[in-house]
Protein backbone atom coordinates (compact mmCIF):
# COMPACT_ATOMS: atom_id res chain seq x y z
CA UNK A 1 0.00 0.00 0.00
CA UNK A 2 2.40 2.33 0.78
CA UNK A 3 4.44 1.52 -2.64
CA UNK A 4 1.46 1.92 -4.32
CA UNK A 5 0.93 5.59 -2.57
CA UNK A 6 4.66 6.11 -3.33
CA UNK A 7 4.27 5.44 -7.18
CA UNK A 8 0.73 7.08 -7.32
CA UNK A 9 2.59 10.24 -7.42
CA UNK A 10 5.03 9.59 -10.16
CA UNK A 11 3.04 7.35 -12.15
CA UNK A 12 0.88 10.23 -14.38
CA UNK A 13 4.52 12.25 -15.27
CA UNK A 14 5.98 8.79 -16.18
CA UNK A 15 3.81 7.80 -18.34
CA UNK A 16 3.19 11.46 -20.09
CA UNK A 17 6.96 11.44 -20.36
CA UNK A 18 6.67 8.08 -22.29
CA UNK A 19 4.03 9.05 -24.45
CA UNK A 20 6.20 12.35 -25.79
CA UNK A 21 9.27 10.27 -25.92
CA UNK A 22 7.28 7.47 -27.77
CA UNK A 23 5.32 10.21 -29.96
CA UNK A 24 8.53 11.92 -31.03
CA UNK A 25 10.27 8.23 -31.95
CA UNK A 26 7.32 7.50 -33.55
CA UNK A 27 7.37 10.63 -35.64
CA UNK A 28 10.81 9.60 -36.78
CA UNK A 29 10.40 5.86 -37.35
CA UNK A 30 8.78 4.44 -40.26
CA UNK A 31 10.06 3.55 -43.86
CA UNK A 32 11.96 6.48 -44.31
CA UNK A 33 13.93 7.32 -41.68
CA UNK A 34 13.77 11.21 -40.19
CA UNK A 35 16.68 11.76 -38.14
CA UNK A 36 15.47 14.56 -35.34
CA UNK A 37 15.95 18.04 -36.59
CA UNK A 38 14.88 16.67 -39.91
CA UNK A 39 11.21 15.89 -37.32
CA UNK A 40 11.33 19.42 -36.21
CA UNK A 41 11.85 20.88 -39.36
CA UNK A 42 9.14 18.86 -40.60
CA UNK A 43 7.20 19.81 -37.99
CA UNK A 44 7.63 23.90 -38.28
CA UNK A 45 7.05 23.14 -42.14
CA UNK A 46 10.48 24.38 -42.55
CA UNK A 47 11.45 21.63 -44.90
CA UNK A 48 8.27 20.99 -47.31
CA UNK A 49 9.60 17.30 -47.95
CA UNK A 50 9.70 16.53 -44.15
CA UNK A 51 6.46 18.36 -43.45
CA UNK A 52 4.48 16.34 -45.99
CA UNK A 53 5.80 12.67 -44.30
CA UNK A 54 5.18 14.23 -40.65
CA UNK A 55 1.72 15.93 -41.09
CA UNK A 56 0.22 14.12 -43.93
CA UNK A 57 1.48 10.74 -42.94
CA UNK A 58 3.06 10.08 -39.47
CA UNK A 59 1.14 12.68 -37.73
CA UNK A 60 -2.66 12.02 -38.29
CA UNK A 61 -1.71 8.09 -37.25
CA UNK A 62 -0.15 9.27 -34.08
CA UNK A 63 -3.06 11.06 -33.09
CA UNK A 64 -5.23 8.29 -34.43
CA UNK A 65 -2.76 5.94 -32.04
CA UNK A 66 -3.29 8.59 -29.02
CA UNK A 67 -7.47 8.49 -29.16
CA UNK A 68 -7.55 4.97 -29.18
CA UNK A 69 -4.98 3.96 -26.88
CA UNK A 70 -6.83 6.54 -24.38
CA UNK A 71 -10.59 5.77 -25.22
CA UNK A 72 -10.10 1.98 -25.17
CA UNK A 73 -8.39 2.19 -21.94
CA UNK A 74 -10.28 4.48 -19.97
CA UNK A 75 -13.36 2.62 -20.99
CA UNK A 76 -11.82 -0.52 -20.10
CA UNK A 77 -11.33 1.53 -17.18
CA UNK A 78 -14.92 2.20 -16.74
CA UNK A 79 -16.70 -1.03 -17.55
CA UNK A 80 -14.58 -2.49 -14.62
CA UNK A 81 -16.01 -0.15 -11.96
CA UNK A 82 -19.23 -0.44 -13.68
CA UNK A 83 -19.50 -4.13 -13.66
CA UNK A 84 -17.03 -4.26 -10.14
CA UNK A 85 -15.05 -6.72 -11.98
CA UNK A 86 -11.28 -6.18 -12.75
CA UNK A 87 -11.92 -8.73 -15.69
CA UNK A 88 -14.57 -6.59 -17.36
CA UNK A 89 -13.52 -5.14 -20.95
CA UNK A 90 -14.28 -2.46 -22.75
CA UNK A 91 -16.31 -4.96 -25.28
CA UNK A 92 -18.16 -7.02 -22.71
CA UNK A 93 -21.90 -5.66 -24.09
CA UNK A 94 -21.27 -5.98 -27.60
CA UNK A 95 -19.81 -2.82 -28.67
CA UNK A 96 -16.95 -3.75 -30.28
CA UNK A 97 -18.39 -6.53 -32.23
CA UNK A 98 -21.19 -4.59 -33.40
CA UNK A 99 -18.55 -2.42 -34.75
CA UNK A 100 -16.72 -5.23 -36.19
CA UNK A 101 -20.13 -6.44 -38.26
CA UNK A 102 -20.19 -2.63 -39.73
CA UNK A 103 -17.14 -2.40 -41.03
CA UNK A 104 -17.02 -6.13 -42.41
CA UNK A 105 -20.26 -5.06 -44.00
CA UNK A 106 -19.39 -2.20 -45.57
CA UNK A 107 -15.69 -3.73 -47.20
CA UNK A 108 -18.23 -6.76 -48.26
CA UNK A 109 -20.90 -4.42 -49.61
CA UNK A 110 -18.32 -2.20 -51.71
CA UNK A 111 -18.54 0.99 -49.38
CA UNK A 112 -16.15 0.65 -47.98
CA UNK A 113 -14.18 1.66 -51.80
CA UNK A 114 -16.49 4.73 -51.99
CA UNK A 115 -15.76 6.68 -49.85
CA UNK A 116 -12.91 6.61 -46.67
CA UNK A 117 -15.68 7.84 -44.75
CA UNK A 118 -17.89 4.83 -45.16
CA UNK A 119 -16.47 1.76 -43.14
CA UNK A 120 -15.53 4.12 -40.38
CA UNK A 121 -19.41 5.19 -40.36
CA UNK A 122 -20.60 1.87 -40.61
CA UNK A 123 -18.21 0.84 -38.03
CA UNK A 124 -19.96 3.20 -35.30
CA UNK A 125 -23.17 2.45 -36.66
CA UNK A 126 -22.86 -0.71 -35.76
CA UNK A 127 -21.45 0.01 -32.26
CA UNK A 128 -24.19 2.51 -32.06
CA UNK A 129 -27.06 -0.35 -32.82
CA UNK A 130 -25.15 -2.87 -30.20
CA UNK A 131 -25.32 0.13 -27.66
CA UNK A 132 -28.76 1.03 -28.21
CA UNK A 133 -30.29 -2.77 -27.91
CA UNK A 134 -28.05 -3.28 -24.16
CA UNK A 135 -29.40 0.49 -23.69
CA UNK A 136 -33.02 -0.94 -24.43
CA UNK A 137 -32.35 -4.15 -22.30
CA UNK A 138 -31.05 -1.86 -19.26
CA UNK A 139 -33.70 0.59 -19.18
CA UNK A 140 -36.08 -2.29 -18.42
CA UNK A 141 -33.77 -2.84 -15.30
CA UNK A 142 -31.66 -5.33 -15.80
CA UNK A 143 -29.46 -6.60 -13.15
CA UNK A 144 -25.62 -6.31 -13.28
CA UNK A 145 -25.96 -10.20 -14.54
CA UNK A 146 -28.54 -10.05 -17.28
CA UNK A 147 -26.14 -6.94 -18.74
CA UNK A 148 -23.47 -9.30 -19.16
CA UNK A 149 -25.58 -12.28 -20.23
CA UNK A 150 -27.41 -9.38 -22.59
CA UNK A 151 -23.69 -8.65 -23.76
CA UNK A 152 -22.95 -12.65 -24.43
CA UNK A 153 -25.56 -12.78 -26.78
CA UNK A 154 -25.04 -9.98 -28.54
CA UNK A 155 -21.80 -11.05 -29.00
CA UNK A 156 -22.32 -13.71 -30.25
CA UNK A 157 -25.34 -12.52 -32.52
CA UNK A 158 -23.19 -9.99 -33.97
CA UNK A 159 -19.23 -12.33 -34.73
CA UNK A 160 -21.98 -14.68 -36.13
CA UNK A 161 -22.38 -11.63 -38.90
CA UNK A 162 -19.23 -11.09 -39.36
CA UNK A 163 -17.81 -14.68 -39.73
CA UNK A 164 -21.02 -14.97 -42.29
CA UNK A 165 -19.85 -12.46 -44.57
CA UNK A 166 -15.80 -13.29 -43.37
CA UNK A 167 -16.94 -16.85 -45.42
CA UNK A 168 -19.23 -15.15 -47.80
CA UNK A 169 -16.37 -13.31 -49.20
CA UNK A 170 -13.87 -16.22 -49.18
CA UNK A 171 -13.54 -16.01 -53.37
CA UNK A 172 -12.54 -11.87 -53.50
CA UNK A 173 -9.41 -12.06 -52.32
CA UNK A 174 -9.05 -8.31 -51.94
CA UNK A 175 -12.55 -8.23 -49.90
CA UNK A 176 -11.75 -11.12 -47.55
CA UNK A 177 -7.88 -9.67 -46.56
CA UNK A 178 -9.57 -6.51 -45.76
CA UNK A 179 -11.64 -7.59 -43.46
CA UNK A 180 -9.25 -9.79 -41.69
CA UNK A 181 -7.01 -7.02 -41.04
CA UNK A 182 -9.49 -4.69 -40.04
CA UNK A 183 -10.50 -7.39 -37.67
CA UNK A 184 -6.99 -7.79 -35.79
CA UNK A 185 -6.98 -3.75 -36.02
CA UNK A 186 -4.46 -1.14 -36.80
CA UNK A 187 -3.34 2.44 -37.81
CA UNK A 188 -1.86 2.09 -41.38
CA UNK A 189 -3.02 5.03 -43.20
CA UNK A 190 -5.10 6.76 -41.36
CA UNK A 191 -5.34 10.31 -42.38
CA UNK A 192 -7.02 13.40 -40.19
CA UNK A 193 -10.24 12.41 -41.50
CA UNK A 194 -9.94 9.42 -39.08
CA UNK A 195 -8.87 11.91 -36.45
CA UNK A 196 -12.07 13.86 -36.61
CA UNK A 197 -14.34 10.64 -36.96
CA UNK A 198 -12.61 9.81 -33.43
CA UNK A 199 -13.27 13.24 -32.10
CA UNK A 200 -15.88 12.16 -30.18
CA UNK A 201 -13.57 10.57 -28.15
CA UNK A 202 -11.92 13.86 -26.48
CA UNK A 203 -15.33 14.95 -25.58
CA UNK A 204 -16.07 11.63 -24.23
CA UNK A 205 -13.02 11.35 -21.87
CA UNK A 206 -13.83 15.22 -20.68
CA UNK A 207 -17.03 13.71 -19.20
CA UNK A 208 -15.80 10.65 -17.92
CA UNK A 209 -13.29 12.87 -15.98
CA UNK A 210 -14.79 14.37 -13.25
CA UNK A 211 -16.86 10.94 -12.37
CA UNK A 212 -13.74 9.25 -10.29
CA UNK A 213 -15.00 9.62 -7.32
CA UNK A 214 -18.38 8.19 -7.60
CA UNK A 215 -16.72 5.88 -9.48
CA UNK A 216 -14.61 4.77 -6.53
CA UNK A 217 -18.31 4.29 -4.27
CA UNK A 218 -19.70 2.51 -7.32
CA UNK A 219 -16.95 0.06 -7.95
CA UNK A 220 -17.52 -1.07 -4.02
CA UNK A 221 -21.46 -1.93 -4.28
CA UNK A 222 -24.59 -0.49 -6.17
CA UNK A 223 -27.00 -0.32 -3.09
CA UNK A 224 -24.38 0.82 -0.82
CA UNK A 225 -23.10 3.57 -3.48
CA UNK A 226 -26.61 4.98 -3.33
CA UNK A 227 -26.76 4.44 0.16
CA UNK A 228 -23.69 7.26 0.16
CA UNK A 229 -25.31 9.65 -2.01
CA UNK A 230 -24.58 8.64 -5.12
CA UNK A 231 -27.63 8.17 -7.90
CA UNK A 232 -26.28 5.11 -9.07
CA UNK A 233 -29.25 5.03 -12.01
CA UNK A 234 -27.79 8.16 -13.57
CA UNK A 235 -24.56 7.64 -12.97
CA UNK A 236 -24.64 3.76 -14.02
CA UNK A 237 -26.62 5.33 -17.44
CA UNK A 238 -23.65 8.37 -17.92
CA UNK A 239 -21.10 5.46 -17.69
CA UNK A 240 -22.44 3.24 -20.43
CA UNK A 241 -23.27 5.70 -22.77
CA UNK A 242 -19.65 6.72 -22.33
CA UNK A 243 -17.66 3.79 -22.10
CA UNK A 244 -19.83 2.69 -25.62
CA UNK A 245 -19.12 6.07 -26.98
CA UNK A 246 -15.30 5.99 -26.72
CA UNK A 247 -15.35 2.43 -27.86
CA UNK A 248 -17.29 2.75 -30.77
CA UNK A 249 -15.30 5.71 -32.04
CA UNK A 250 -12.16 3.96 -31.18
CA UNK A 251 -13.36 0.63 -32.83
CA UNK A 252 -14.20 2.87 -35.69
CA UNK A 253 -11.11 4.59 -36.63
CA UNK A 254 -8.59 1.29 -35.74
CA UNK A 255 -10.31 -1.77 -35.98
CA UNK A 256 -10.78 -4.56 -33.39
CA UNK A 257 -8.08 -3.88 -31.49
CA UNK A 258 -7.84 -5.87 -28.22
CA UNK A 259 -6.84 -6.40 -24.76
CA UNK A 260 -5.69 -2.48 -24.34
CA UNK A 261 -9.16 -2.17 -22.58
CA UNK A 262 -8.55 -4.89 -20.45
CA UNK A 263 -4.77 -5.06 -19.60
CA UNK A 264 -4.15 -1.50 -19.26
CA UNK A 265 -6.83 -0.49 -16.08
CA UNK A 266 -5.51 -3.23 -14.86
CA UNK A 267 -1.88 -2.92 -14.76
CA UNK A 268 -2.17 0.57 -13.83
CA UNK A 269 -4.94 0.11 -11.04
CA UNK A 270 -1.92 -2.93 -9.16
CA UNK A 271 0.61 -0.33 -9.85
CA UNK A 272 -0.84 2.61 -7.74
CA UNK A 273 -4.03 1.35 -6.61
CA UNK A 274 -7.88 1.23 -7.76
CA UNK A 275 -8.65 5.09 -6.82
CA UNK A 276 -10.56 5.95 -9.77
CA UNK A 277 -9.75 9.90 -9.50
CA UNK A 278 -6.32 8.85 -10.39
CA UNK A 279 -6.87 6.04 -12.52
CA UNK A 280 -8.85 7.89 -14.82
CA UNK A 281 -6.21 10.65 -15.92
CA UNK A 282 -3.61 7.75 -16.19
CA UNK A 283 -5.78 5.58 -18.18
CA UNK A 284 -6.01 8.07 -20.57
CA UNK A 285 -2.19 8.76 -20.71
CA UNK A 286 -0.80 5.57 -20.23
CA UNK A 287 -3.46 3.74 -22.97
CA UNK A 288 -2.27 6.12 -25.42
CA UNK A 289 1.27 5.67 -24.45
CA UNK A 290 0.70 1.71 -25.09
CA UNK A 291 -0.78 1.86 -27.81
CA UNK A 292 1.54 4.37 -29.70
CA UNK A 293 4.15 2.10 -28.12
CA UNK A 294 2.55 -0.75 -29.89
CA UNK A 295 2.04 0.81 -33.31
CA UNK A 296 5.43 1.38 -33.34
CA UNK A 297 6.53 -1.95 -32.81
CA UNK A 298 3.71 -2.93 -35.44
CA UNK A 299 6.08 -0.73 -37.82
CA UNK A 300 9.65 -2.00 -36.93
CA UNK A 301 8.33 -5.61 -37.51
CA UNK A 302 7.26 -4.82 -40.78
CA UNK A 303 3.43 -4.13 -40.23
CA UNK A 304 2.02 -6.61 -37.75
CA UNK A 305 -1.36 -6.29 -37.19
CA UNK A 306 -1.89 -4.28 -33.95
CA UNK A 307 -4.14 -6.13 -32.37
CA UNK A 308 -2.06 -8.74 -32.44
CA UNK A 309 1.42 -6.73 -31.12
CA UNK A 310 -0.80 -5.29 -28.21
CA UNK A 311 -1.87 -8.99 -27.21
CA UNK A 312 2.18 -10.38 -27.57
CA UNK A 313 3.61 -7.42 -25.40
CA UNK A 314 0.52 -7.01 -22.86
CA UNK A 315 0.02 -10.26 -22.30
CA UNK A 316 3.74 -11.36 -20.80
CA UNK A 317 3.74 -8.26 -18.73
CA UNK A 318 0.41 -9.08 -17.22
CA UNK A 319 1.77 -12.28 -16.44
CA UNK A 320 4.87 -11.52 -14.97
CA UNK A 321 2.81 -8.26 -12.82
CA UNK A 322 0.59 -10.92 -11.62
CA UNK A 323 3.12 -13.48 -10.54
CA UNK A 324 4.96 -10.81 -8.63
CA UNK A 325 1.41 -9.30 -6.53
CA UNK A 326 1.50 -12.91 -4.78
CA UNK B 1 -36.11 6.70 26.16
CA UNK B 2 -36.59 9.74 23.90
CA UNK B 3 -37.22 13.38 24.54
CA UNK B 4 -41.21 13.19 24.48
CA UNK B 5 -40.97 17.09 22.68
CA UNK B 6 -40.12 14.72 19.56
CA UNK B 7 -43.54 14.73 17.93
CA UNK B 8 -41.78 13.88 14.46
CA UNK B 9 -41.03 10.35 13.94
CA UNK B 10 -37.64 9.76 12.53
CA UNK B 11 -38.45 6.91 10.23
CA UNK B 12 -42.07 5.99 9.14
CA UNK B 13 -42.88 3.34 6.70
CA UNK B 14 -46.63 3.26 5.72
CA UNK B 15 -47.53 -0.61 3.66
CA UNK B 16 -44.46 -1.51 2.33
CA UNK B 17 -44.88 -4.33 0.03
CA UNK B 18 -42.38 -6.48 -1.79
CA UNK B 19 -43.72 -9.16 -3.52
CA UNK B 20 -42.95 -12.40 -2.15
CA UNK B 21 -40.74 -10.57 1.06
CA UNK B 22 -42.71 -8.54 2.96
CA UNK B 23 -46.53 -7.28 2.55
CA UNK B 24 -47.96 -4.45 4.38
CA UNK B 25 -45.55 -3.50 6.99
CA UNK B 26 -45.67 -0.32 8.44
CA UNK B 27 -43.76 1.14 11.30
CA UNK B 28 -42.97 4.25 12.93
CA UNK B 29 -39.86 5.26 14.75
CA UNK B 30 -39.12 7.55 17.12
CA UNK B 31 -35.95 9.80 17.40
CA UNK B 32 -33.20 9.26 20.43
CA UNK B 33 -34.08 5.11 20.07
CA UNK B 34 -32.45 2.07 19.46
CA UNK B 35 -34.68 -0.33 17.97
CA UNK B 36 -34.25 -4.05 17.40
CA UNK B 37 -35.45 -5.70 14.33
CA UNK B 38 -36.21 -9.13 15.01
CA UNK B 39 -37.93 -12.44 13.29
CA UNK B 40 -36.50 -15.95 12.00
CA UNK B 41 -34.70 -16.17 8.44
CA UNK B 42 -36.28 -14.97 5.46
CA UNK B 43 -39.13 -13.06 7.47
CA UNK B 44 -37.95 -9.90 5.60
CA UNK B 45 -35.95 -8.23 8.07
CA UNK B 46 -33.29 -6.95 5.23
CA UNK B 47 -36.16 -6.42 2.70
CA UNK B 48 -37.84 -3.65 5.64
CA UNK B 49 -34.28 -1.93 5.99
CA UNK B 50 -33.71 -1.89 2.10
CA UNK B 51 -37.20 -0.39 1.71
CA UNK B 52 -36.31 2.20 4.45
CA UNK B 53 -33.27 3.41 3.67
CA UNK B 54 -34.56 4.11 -0.22
CA UNK B 55 -32.31 1.26 -2.03
CA UNK B 56 -35.51 -0.89 -3.04
CA UNK B 57 -39.03 0.99 -4.27
CA UNK B 58 -42.09 -0.41 -2.18
CA UNK B 59 -43.51 1.52 0.37
CA UNK B 60 -44.20 5.12 0.94
CA UNK B 61 -41.32 6.50 3.63
CA UNK B 62 -40.75 9.06 5.13
CA UNK B 63 -37.42 10.61 7.41
CA UNK B 64 -38.23 12.93 9.86
CA UNK B 65 -41.45 13.28 8.68
CA UNK B 66 -39.77 14.08 4.92
CA UNK B 67 -40.97 11.75 1.99
CA UNK B 68 -38.63 10.04 0.66
CA UNK B 69 -39.42 10.71 -2.95
CA UNK B 70 -38.46 14.82 -2.13
CA UNK B 71 -35.03 14.22 -0.60
CA UNK B 72 -32.48 14.53 -3.57
CA UNK B 73 -29.73 11.55 -3.88
CA UNK B 74 -26.98 13.07 -2.41
CA UNK B 75 -28.96 14.70 0.61
CA UNK B 76 -30.11 11.10 1.71
CA UNK B 77 -26.40 9.90 1.88
CA UNK B 78 -26.30 12.77 4.66
CA UNK B 79 -29.77 11.66 6.49
CA UNK B 80 -29.56 8.09 6.61
CA UNK B 81 -26.80 5.45 6.62
CA UNK B 82 -27.35 1.97 5.64
CA UNK B 83 -24.90 -1.08 6.22
CA UNK B 84 -25.47 -4.07 4.31
CA UNK B 85 -25.51 -7.42 6.04
CA UNK B 86 -22.24 -8.39 4.21
CA UNK B 87 -20.05 -7.37 1.29
CA UNK B 88 -17.42 -8.34 -1.20
CA UNK B 89 -15.18 -6.01 -2.05
CA UNK B 90 -13.51 -6.29 -5.58
CA UNK B 91 -11.14 -4.00 -5.36
CA UNK B 92 -8.01 -3.15 -3.01
CA UNK B 93 -9.20 0.03 -1.60
CA UNK B 94 -7.44 0.71 1.79
CA UNK B 95 -9.29 0.77 5.41
CA UNK B 96 -8.91 4.50 5.08
CA UNK B 97 -10.21 5.28 2.32
CA UNK B 98 -13.43 3.12 2.07
CA UNK B 99 -14.28 4.89 5.61
CA UNK B 100 -13.66 7.87 3.67
CA UNK B 101 -16.34 7.07 1.24
CA UNK B 102 -18.66 7.99 4.32
CA UNK B 103 -17.71 11.99 3.74
CA UNK B 104 -19.07 11.54 0.23
CA UNK B 105 -22.02 13.21 0.42
CA UNK B 106 -19.67 16.37 2.41
CA UNK B 107 -17.46 16.98 -0.85
CA UNK B 108 -15.26 14.24 0.94
CA UNK B 109 -14.21 16.89 3.67
CA UNK B 110 -12.64 14.26 5.45
CA UNK B 111 -13.87 14.72 8.75
CA UNK B 112 -14.13 12.12 11.73
CA UNK B 113 -12.28 9.28 9.56
CA UNK B 114 -9.44 8.88 12.04
CA UNK B 115 -11.93 8.95 15.13
CA UNK B 116 -14.40 6.25 13.10
CA UNK B 117 -11.07 3.99 12.37
CA UNK B 118 -10.14 3.96 16.20
CA UNK B 119 -13.77 3.69 17.33
CA UNK B 120 -14.15 0.66 15.25
CA UNK B 121 -10.40 -1.02 16.21
CA UNK B 122 -9.14 -0.43 13.19
CA UNK B 123 -6.20 1.38 13.99
CA UNK B 124 -3.61 -1.59 12.58
CA UNK B 125 -5.94 -2.28 9.64
CA UNK B 126 -5.94 1.47 8.86
CA UNK B 127 -3.93 1.17 5.34
CA UNK B 128 -4.76 -2.53 4.37
CA UNK B 129 -6.48 -3.36 1.31
CA UNK B 130 -10.46 -4.15 2.04
CA UNK B 131 -9.86 -7.06 -0.11
CA UNK B 132 -8.02 -8.72 1.76
CA UNK B 133 -9.86 -8.22 5.33
CA UNK B 134 -11.83 -11.01 7.24
CA UNK B 135 -15.91 -10.86 7.33
CA UNK B 136 -15.66 -9.28 10.90
CA UNK B 137 -12.98 -7.00 9.68
CA UNK B 138 -15.34 -5.88 6.56
CA UNK B 139 -18.13 -5.46 8.93
CA UNK B 140 -16.59 -3.18 10.98
CA UNK B 141 -15.13 -0.87 8.06
CA UNK B 142 -18.39 -0.70 6.89
CA UNK B 143 -19.77 0.30 9.94
CA UNK B 144 -17.13 3.06 10.20
CA UNK B 145 -17.70 4.45 7.21
CA UNK B 146 -21.45 4.63 8.57
CA UNK B 147 -20.32 6.48 11.33
CA UNK B 148 -18.26 8.86 9.68
CA UNK B 149 -21.81 10.24 7.80
CA UNK B 150 -22.95 11.41 11.18
CA UNK B 151 -26.07 10.58 9.84
CA UNK B 152 -29.41 11.00 12.37
CA UNK B 153 -30.84 7.42 10.64
CA UNK B 154 -28.96 4.28 10.88
CA UNK B 155 -30.47 1.58 9.21
CA UNK B 156 -27.99 -1.79 9.61
CA UNK B 157 -28.83 -4.77 8.57
CA UNK B 158 -27.02 -7.78 10.88
CA UNK B 159 -24.45 -5.70 12.31
CA UNK B 160 -23.14 -8.13 14.95
CA UNK B 161 -23.55 -11.21 12.93
CA UNK B 162 -20.04 -11.21 11.92
CA UNK B 163 -18.32 -9.88 15.19
CA UNK B 164 -16.53 -11.87 18.03
CA UNK B 165 -18.67 -10.95 21.54
CA UNK B 166 -15.99 -8.08 22.26
CA UNK B 167 -16.38 -6.28 19.24
CA UNK B 168 -20.15 -6.94 19.34
CA UNK B 169 -21.00 -5.35 22.45
CA UNK B 170 -18.66 -2.61 21.35
CA UNK B 171 -21.21 -1.50 18.43
CA UNK B 172 -23.72 -2.10 21.06
CA UNK B 173 -22.56 0.45 23.14
CA UNK B 174 -21.76 3.18 20.20
CA UNK B 175 -25.34 2.86 18.63
CA UNK B 176 -26.13 3.43 22.30
CA UNK B 177 -24.33 6.56 22.03
CA UNK B 178 -25.67 7.64 18.95
CA UNK B 179 -29.48 7.04 20.19
CA UNK B 180 -28.15 9.17 23.13
CA UNK B 181 -26.93 12.32 20.82
CA UNK B 182 -30.31 12.06 19.46
CA UNK B 183 -29.97 9.89 16.26
CA UNK B 184 -31.99 6.92 15.71
CA UNK B 185 -30.12 3.41 15.36
CA UNK B 186 -32.54 0.32 13.40
CA UNK B 187 -30.47 -2.74 13.61
CA UNK B 188 -31.43 -6.03 12.48
CA UNK B 189 -30.47 -8.71 14.76
CA UNK B 190 -30.22 -12.59 15.67
CA UNK B 191 -29.17 -13.02 18.83
CA UNK B 192 -32.07 -12.46 21.01
CA UNK B 193 -30.22 -12.45 24.23
CA UNK B 194 -28.85 -8.79 23.54
CA UNK B 195 -32.31 -7.43 22.58
CA UNK B 196 -32.32 -6.81 26.19
CA UNK B 197 -30.04 -4.15 25.82
CA UNK B 198 -32.15 -2.03 23.00
CA UNK B 199 -35.65 0.47 23.82
CA UNK B 200 -37.74 -1.09 21.05
CA UNK B 201 -38.33 -3.87 18.95
CA UNK B 202 -39.54 -4.65 15.77
CA UNK B 203 -40.70 -8.07 15.36
CA UNK B 204 -41.23 -9.25 11.37
CA UNK B 205 -42.48 -13.26 10.92
CA UNK B 206 -43.13 -14.08 7.26
CA UNK B 207 -43.19 -11.10 5.57
CA UNK B 208 -45.47 -9.62 8.23
CA UNK B 209 -45.21 -7.38 11.00
CA UNK B 210 -45.61 -9.20 14.42
CA UNK B 211 -45.56 -7.02 17.21
CA UNK B 212 -43.41 -3.76 18.27
CA UNK B 213 -42.82 -2.58 21.58
CA UNK B 214 -40.27 -3.10 24.30
CA UNK B 215 -38.09 -6.38 24.47
CA UNK B 216 -39.99 -7.32 27.43
CA UNK B 217 -43.20 -6.30 26.23
CA UNK B 218 -42.83 -8.26 22.72
CA UNK B 219 -40.64 -11.26 23.79
CA UNK B 220 -42.70 -12.98 25.94
CA UNK B 221 -42.70 -16.58 25.96
CA UNK B 222 -45.75 -17.68 24.27
CA UNK B 223 -44.12 -15.36 21.47
CA UNK B 224 -40.64 -16.67 21.30
CA UNK B 225 -42.53 -19.82 20.74
CA UNK B 226 -44.71 -19.12 17.78
CA UNK B 227 -42.62 -17.04 15.86
CA UNK B 228 -39.24 -18.34 16.49
CA UNK B 229 -40.68 -22.26 17.58
CA UNK B 230 -38.51 -22.04 20.94
CA UNK B 231 -38.93 -22.52 24.44
CA UNK B 232 -37.22 -19.30 26.44
CA UNK B 233 -36.49 -19.59 30.28
CA UNK B 234 -34.36 -17.41 32.21
CA UNK B 235 -31.69 -19.42 33.96
CA UNK B 236 -28.28 -17.72 35.22
CA UNK B 237 -26.28 -18.81 32.39
CA UNK B 238 -22.69 -16.93 30.84
CA UNK B 239 -22.72 -13.35 31.02
CA UNK B 240 -21.07 -11.32 28.97
CA UNK B 241 -20.24 -7.67 29.38
CA UNK B 242 -17.29 -5.13 28.87
CA UNK B 243 -14.76 -4.72 31.21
Amino acid sequence: MTRERRMAGWALPVASLALVVLAVVSLSVGDLHLPLPKVWAGLRRTDPWAATIVWQLRMPRLVVAILVGAALSSAGLVMQAFFRNSLASPGLLGVSTGGAAGAVMSIAFGWAAISLWCLPVSAMIGAFVAMAAVLAFARRGASTEGLILAGLALNALLGAVTGYFLCRHTDVFDRNAQMVFWLMGGMEDRTWTHVLIASPIVVAAMFVWPLGRPMDLLSLGQAEAQSLGVDVRRLRRQLLVLSTVLTAAATAVSGAVGFVGLIVPHILRLTIGPEHKRLLPLSLVGGAAFVVGCDLVCRLVGGLPLGIVTALIGGPYFLWLLQRQR
Amino acid sequence: MAAPTATVAALEVFGATVPGRIESVSVSLPAGQLIGLVGPNGSGKSTLLQVAAGLLPGGNVRWAGEPLEKIAMLERGRRASWVPQEIRFEFGFSVRSVVGQGRFAFGDDGRGIDDAIARLDLNHLADRPVDRLSGGERQRVLLARSLVTEAPLYLWDEPLAALDIRHALQVLVLARELAGRGATVLLSLHDLRLVEKLDQVVALDAGKLRATGTPSAVLTAEFLRSVFGVLASRSPGLTLELP
